[in-house]
């Protein structure tokens, strides 16, 4: 799988003020990638850089082998969500994305935009000015005109803030759509919804880059499983004993947490084996889950 | 080069079809018919009174009506030699137009990069404020969003300059029969294309403005202020006479200093306006290039302002 997107020592000053410090990671084709972090960690610069809405202080950025920045490099190949890009509220909804499908190149802008707002669930807005739009409808309109003409590369900014739960879920499944066909780049605090859609990530901190990792090895999918306890005692020198086990120890909250080779040995395997040994011993459970929750994770690094 | 026309043309169809529907062009309409219906009635009604006393003071001193004739026309030349210009060639042009139609259309070419101001101030910086033009940059180059808005504000502008014109000139022959149709119609495509010619520094000047600033307002008052700049160097310059420049008796030259500082009138492009209703071919179509090469200045600043900043 090669690279949709190269990030390589990317920074953005603003002033004196480093919004980005020398950030490389880069994006897999067909990935859905997150970018994580705290509030003015940068996520949102680096995202606009991205799209070619900022230009980089330093470095580069390749995003289907051309710069951003390049006029019209990639017309007709990126779908952009922005954040807080408000909608020309004096154009009706459908106009509006029959012109930006124009815009894009579309041979069949109108048909286009039809579909486009029939994925995101507001057929009834064609003919409703985007200045009237409730800020669920604005940020799904917003969504649409990103997802027409299905461009290789799809970048979405906060996608479902905002939103009420069965809205959000619906967008999710959007989102959940695309993975394999497109490239999706994610920037969110939802990290369950991240952890959830994404197949790779970076963190950033104060304009740095603290990790950038597939999910997997982020939350530690391939090296530690835990569980809740119910009752009884945990025959923890035995949990160490099974093969590929590196370590076993007791979490505050009665929780088990087993670190093991990843590379030696299969979650499903390793997780079946010490559950197993539990349960003949009379040990009781409630969960079983692997890795760490994204939340802990980042909480942990930034 | 074929895909950057198709994506002009786009923009300045939706553009255009956006403000003919949205409320701002109307205004503007009325305001700019507005103005002219204002100037018509005051310049009409004081060259009406000037004329019927005129008549009357001719009627009482029992003057022969050819003579009264004649002297009315060298009055008028008088006049337009002390308000608008001292250039003979000129002056025989500009005396076959009516008083009320010359001083409303001069008055009109004053306000005009104000109109032009205020009508496409923030065709740009009112994308850049609420980041809507995020949706556009993605999609085409920047280049072709400044040309796109460019072409749809001159679209508009020609629209309201057409309109104001014929009602400028109808007008004016209702007010003077002896205006014959030829040169009414002659006189109104002068008009409409010197005010146009004019106008694309103008909307230039605006274009790049809105594409500095991030906010319409901001846009709007620097506008305004590179207006002033703009009319104080042509005043300057022109209130100067050039060295070793002679000047004839009886005019406003006379009254006029030698300096350098008349050469400052060149950085102007106010100044060659008037040049714009010269009957020679070789002043109007020198004034209506230096009008195009400062609006292609003016351009090319925009571009380069918009091409270089973060959006």
């Amino acid at each position: 799988m090669s690279a949709a997107i190269e990030i390589k020592n990317l920074s953005k000053h603003f002033g004196a003020k480093v919004a980005v410090n020398d950030v490389t990671f880069n994006v897999e084709e067909g990935h859905c990638y997150g970018l994580i972090g705290p509030n003015g960690a940068g996520k949102t610069t680096t995202f606009s850089m991205m799209c070619g809405f900022l230009f980089p202080t330093s470095g580069s950025i390749k995003v289907l082998g051309v710069s951003p920045s390049e006029p019209g490099a990639l017309k007709g190949k990126v779908g952009v969500l922005p954040q807080d890009a408000i909608l020309p509220p004096t154009w009706p909804v459908g106009d509006l994305l029959t012109y930006y499908g124009e815009l894009s190149g579309l041979p069949n802008a109108e048909s286009e935009a039809r579909a486009a707002l029939e994925r995101v669930q507001l057929p009834e807005t064609w003919n409703v000015q985007a200045g009237a739009l409730s800020h669920g409808m604005h940020k799904r309109v917003s969504m649409a005109q990103a997802l027409m003409g299905s461009p290789p590369v799809i970048f979405l900014d906060e996608p479902t803030a905002g939103l009420d739960p069965k809205i959000a879920a619906s967008v999710r499944g959007v989102i959940r759509d695309l993975k394999g066909k497109h490239t999706v780049v994610v920037s969110s605090h939802n990290l369950q919804e991240l952890e959830e859609l994404c197949d790779a990530s970076a963190i950033l901190d104060k304009g740095k880059l603290v990790n950038a990792s597939t999910m997997a090895e982020l939350t530690g999918q391939m090296a530690e499983f835990r569980v809740q306890i119910a009752r009884g005692d945990v025959p923890l020198a035995e949990v160490k004993a099974l093969s590929g086990v590196k370590d076993a120890r007791l979490e505050p909250g009665n929780i088990l947490c087993v670190t093991f080779d990843g590379q030696a040995v299969q979650p499903e395997e390793i997780i079946t084996r010490a559950v197993g040994l539990l349960a003949s011993k009379n040990v009781l459970f409630l969960t079983v889950w692997r890795g760490k929750r994204l939340e802990e994770r980042v909480l942990q690094l930034t | 080069m074929e895909a950057d026309l198709q994506e002009i043309g786009a923009i300045w169809r939706g553009e255009t079809r956006r403000a003919l529907k949205s409320g701002r062009v109307l205004v503007l309409l009325i305001l700019f018919l507005l103005f002219v219906g204002l100037a018509l009635t005051i310049v009409g009604g004081i060259n009406h009174q000037i004329n019927a006393k005129f008549d009357t003071q001719l009627a009482m001193a029992g003057a022969d009506p050819g003579q009264a004739r004649e002297q009315m026309v060298a009055a008028k030349k008088q006049f337009l030699s002390t308000f608008i210009t001292d250039d003979e060639a000129m002056l025989d042009s500009l005396s076959a137009l009516p008083l009320v139609l010359l001083v409303v259309f001069k008055l009109t070419l004053r306000f005009l990069p104000l109109f032009i101001a205020l009508m496409g101030f923030d065709q740009l910086a009112g994308e850049v404020g609420p980041k809507s033009v995020r949706y556009l940059v993605v999609r085409v180059k920047r280049s072709s969003i400044i040309l796109g808005k460019l072409l749809s504000q001159a679209t508009l502008f020609g629209i309201l300059l057409v309109i104001c014109t014929v009602l400028m000139v109808l007008v004016s022959k209702v007010l003077n029969p002896e205006f014959a149709a030829v040169d009414v119609a002659l006189w109104t495509l002068k008009l409409i294309l010197t005010s146009f010619t004019l106008s694309l520094a103008y909307l230039a000047l605006t274009a790049l403005f809105s594409a500095l600033t991030r906010q319409g307002a901001v846009s709007l008052v620097l506008n305004i202020i590179a207006l002033f700049v703009i009319w104080f160097i042509a005043l300057i310059g022109e209130a100067f006479r050039f060295p070793g420049e002679e000047a004839l008796p009886n005019t406003l030259a006379m009254l006029k200093t030698e300096s350098w500082v008349a050469y400052l009138r060149y950085g102007s492009v106010w100044h060659f306006g008037d040049d714009l209703l010269h009957p020679q071919t070789l002043r109007w179509m020198t004034s209506g290039l230096v009008h195009l090469g400062f609006g292609l200045v003016f351009l090319g600043l925009a571009q380069l302002a918009l091409s270089k900043r973060d959006l």
